[in-house]
């Protein structure tokens, strides 16, 4: 079976790019392990705190395995790491995976959400304003959108929360609190906030994107060919621009959704939503390091993902890239 | 609650025969206490049932906790009042009562109590507050290894010694005399457990008013109506929901936008904005204060001239003003301002730029340049270091600020020059925790090992055994001049705490206490939605 695989074409693309990523994930832990080891201070004593005795001190560290070398720290978390045990949490004492799954859920929930309305909605209206390029629709996007991308996201939720939680309007809540055991599906209202924040953070750049592309796409001689021949717009657009235009775009999602993986901090933050990004600012704070080593890698594992889907995607939307491979 | 004339006698008394003579005069109180507003209502009117008191707290994490005896958060502390209750009470003028689970604790003579608890009071399970629960109560705390805060003010306690001495009392010997066990008695974290008792995950069972249903740390925990609460028709409300907040800023807009009912630690500057929108700040008075910490063994602050002039640089007045936004009393360089030995004869210290320097010129530091370490632990701690860096230079003093994240990890109580923060408490309790060799958190390394001021650790042990209010006042006082005088602490003022609640919520008023929203309703019991 393996052996009917060529190294070339789509399949081939692929695996060597896993084979790849997984290289690139085992350097990043390496980063990620040398990084936390060298934050300043001790863990046993950032859990203990202003009550710690030189005994609980010592009885910690032995606990936690501080007390070994660092590679065979490194080993024990790593070989940990490929059989999905990401270790104990030093602050709560429950394994990470227990403590990090709901927060993964909440945060995912959060992501997806903001990716399924922002994707398409910055496609069309990118697509759009470079079909009416340098018309009224056209110029009042452009505008606004490079506004809406130069505003942090802390602002926009900020701004947000003013007018329509708490100082003009009462209609949403001002915070998105998911109690613990329940998902955010179960209260819609409470993801309305966080979602259209993320939305109005990413989708500026994308619907940018999409409309620099497009027009490239749209002066391009075959797209003259087609209007030449007199198939309808619509065709033209779906048929043959579109496609077209779309490489570079996955490209920017990929990145984007990256992006919001990690941007989800500060919406989290503002709205003390319950997610992986609370969950970092608490590791960190407490000097959690198993916690912050797992988050680190699974953002990074993020990053080697969506890039790895863009680019098959992109080369799916290429004939010429494929051909080449 | 109680009455005026009982809160006077016991508020004089502060220790020994008073509270055993007057539980005599208060004894079943337990039946009248929740009526009316007199559980600490406010206004409001008649307290109603019902709802979900939804109550925002900041400081809490995945570190949250929930034990009886003991704290680790700032939600730990509301979670502790839902279900556990202290043997003796204070109330919102910091006066000690007998309130609580004891019917009386008596002091037979300077080394040896009594304590004596209501009769038929339950436990959330049904199960009877005896003595044998007591004496498992304070063995839990007294249990080095177990790590309670409670443990260091067991230091004079012959716990071994304790005896059951029927149903309902129990008699504790003191290893040397401590006039300030009832005060320990009547701290949050000395509360009664049935026993067998362990730390979350195990069952919580306690006397107080909510039983525990769920608690994720880091997230929130719910607390639902004990029906056969001792203080029956307390509490009022169906259920009590903390929730952890990351900072104020999302605590503010919940409150404003309705989605919790309270929250702890409201930031000065939005005391206006929440008062502008129809919600209430609640701003109590406290004993709690942020010191900066010279210790006096190491150098420059050896010296005592450095640390007689560090004190005048300071200009208490603009402190208040820059760091509490005007929210504070100020602070005389002294601790314990609720204690009747709390010294307010000594002359207030102001500003003397002229003076300090002239103090530094003479002890040969005239460009003096100290490293300051301070981190964002309590709220106003960076704060009151950046003021008073800049004060300083008047002087021509040079403060490095070294805002550390791991300060209490890594150097704390080994630096010379550091910020702290202490709750409200009794004078010789305070010294206790932070001014002598073997207290927990002696950041000043105070008193010295020779000359002027070594007595002070047996002017302590004097205090501690004088059953005389007055006498024990004047040791006390002269243990305050040695600190006011040549002593390592710069305490600027007493910080007021600030809550914010809705207009919904009935029945708080400012309280002299440590703990937030007047001791949280104390316990979540003289609250309710009007």
């Amino acid at each position: 079976m393996l052996a009917r695989i060529r190294w070339g074409g789509v399949p081939g693309f692929v695996i060597r790019r896993v084979l790849l990523g997984l290289i690139v994930l085992i350097m990043v832990s390496i980063v990620v392990f040398a990084a936390t080891q060298a934050l300043p201070g001790d863990p046993a004593r950032a859990i203990l705190g202003r009550s710690a005795t030189p005994q609980s001190l010592a009885a910690l560290r032995l606990k936690l395995h501080l007390n070994q070398p660092v590679f065979t720290q490194y080993w024990t978390w790593l070989t940990g790491l490929l059989r999905g045990n990401l270790g104990t949490s030093l602050a709560a004492q429950e394994p990470v995976t227990t403590l990090l799954r709901p927060k993964l859920v909440n945060s995912s929930v959060l992501v997806a959400v903001s990716a399924i309305l922002s994707i398409p909605l910055s496609i069309a209206i990118g697509s759009w304003a470079a079909l009416k390029r340098e018309k009224i629709f056209d110029t009042l996007s452009s505008n606004l959108l490079l506004v809406l991308a130069a505003i942090p996201e802390f602002v926009v939720a900020v701004v947000l929360v003013l007018l329509l939680a708490t100082t003009v309007s009462h209609v949403l809540p001002a915070i998105s609190n998911i109690p613990p055991g329940s998902g955010p599906w179960n209260y819609p209202s409470a993801l309305v906030l966080p979602v259209l924040t993320l939305v109005i953070v990413v989708a500026p750049y994308v619907a940018r994107i999409v409309r620099a592309s497009m027009i490239e796409v749209l002066e391009s001689d075959y797209i003259e060919m087609a209007r030449l021949k007199g198939l309808p717009e619509r065709t033209v657009m779906i048929r043959h621009a579109l496609p077209n235009a779309l490489g570079p775009v996955f490209q920017v999602i990929a990145l984007n959704l990256a992006y919001l993986a990690g941007g989800i901090v500060v919406v989290e933050f503002v709205f003390a939503y319950a997610g992986i990004g609370s969950a970092l600012r608490d590791a960190v704070l407490n000097h959690d390091l198993p916690v912050v080593q797992a988050l680190a890698m699974l953002i990074a594992a993020l990053y080697v993902a969506l890039n790895l889907l863009a680019d098959v995607a992109t080369i799916m939307v290429t004939p010429r890239l494929r051909t080449r491979l | 609650m109680a009455d005026i004339s009982r809160r006077q006698l016991i508020g004089g008394a502060a220790g020994l025969a008073a509270v055993g003579g007057l539980a005599a005069a208060c004894g079943g109180s337990s039946g009248g206490t929740g009526t009316g507003t007199g559980g600490g209502g406010g206004g409001g009117g008649t307290p109603k049932r019902g709802g979900n008191f939804r109550l925002g707290v900041t400081g809490g994490g995945s570190k949250d906790i929930m034990d009886g005896q003991n704290i680790i958060t700032k939600p730990d502390q509301a979670r502790l009042m839902t279900a556990f209750e202290t043997l003796l009470l204070f109330d919102d003028n910091y006066k000690l009562t007998t309130d609580g689970l004891a019917e009386s604790v008596t002091a037979d003579n300077p080394k040896q109590y009594t304590i004596k608890l209501k009769p038929g009071i339950e436990f959330q399970n049904g199960k009877t507050l005896t003595a044998d629960d007591v004496l498992y109560s304070f063995q839990r705390i007294g249990t080095k290894g177990n790590g309670l805060t409670g443990y260091a003010a067991t230091a004079t306690m012959d716990i071994a010694g304790m005896k059951k001495l029927d149903k309902y009392t129990v008699r504790l010997p003191l290893k040397t005399p401590d006039a300030t066990v009832p005060q320990t008695l009547a701290s949050y974290t000395f509360n009664m457990v049935p026993a067998g008792y362990k730390a979350y995950p195990a069952p919580q069972i306690g006397t107080g008013a909510y039983k525990l249903k769920s608690f994720t740390p880091g997230q929130q925990s719910v607390h639902v109506r004990n029906p056969n609460y001792w203080r029956s028709p307390q509490p009022y409300f169906d259920q009590v929901t903390i929730i952890d907040f990351n900072d104020a800023t999302a605590q503010v807009n919940g409150l404003l936008g309705s989605q919790i009912d309270a929250m702890t630690d409201l930031p000065s500057s939005q005391v206006k904005v929440l008062a502008g929108r129809g919600m209430h700040p609640l701003v109590s008075e406290t004993g709690g204060w942020l010191p900066l910490c010279m210790a006096i063994d190491l150098p420059p602050f050896d010296d005592v001239r450095v640390r007689q002039a560090m004190r005048l640089i300071v200009d208490r007045p603009q402190m208040i003003q820059q760091v509490l936004s005007g929210y504070g009393k100020q602070g005389n360089d002294l601790y314990g301002r609720f204690d009747p030995g709390y010294d307010s004869s000594l002359p207030q210290r102001h500003q003397d730029i002229s003076e300090a320097k002239s103090l530094l010129k003479a002890a040969g530091h005239q460009n003096l340049s100290v490293d300051l370490h301070t981190t964002n632990g309590a709220s106003g701690m960076v704060e009151l270091a950046t003021v008073f860096k800049n004060q300083a230079q008047a002087a021509g003093v040079t403060i490095n600020l070294h805002n550390d994240p791991n300060y209490y990890g890594t150097q704390y109580l080994k630096l010379a020059f550091s910020v702290d923060f202490w709750g409200t408490r009794s004078y010789l309790n305070q010294v206790q925790q932070g001014s002598l060799p073997n207290s927990p958190y002696n950041e000043t390394h105070w008193p010295p090992k020779s000359g002027t001021g070594s007595n002070f650790i047996s002017l302590y042990n004097q205090a501690l055994a004088t059953t005389d209010d007055a006498k024990r006042v004047e040791i006390e006082h002269e243990m305050q001049k040695l600190e006011y005088d040549i002593g390592g602490y710069i305490i600027p003022f007493f910080g007021d705490l600030i809550d914010g609640y809705s207009d919904q919520v009935k029945g708080l008023k400012p309280s002299k206490g440590t703990l937030n929203l007047d001791s949280f309703g104390h316990g979540f019991r003289t609250i309710w939605f009007g």
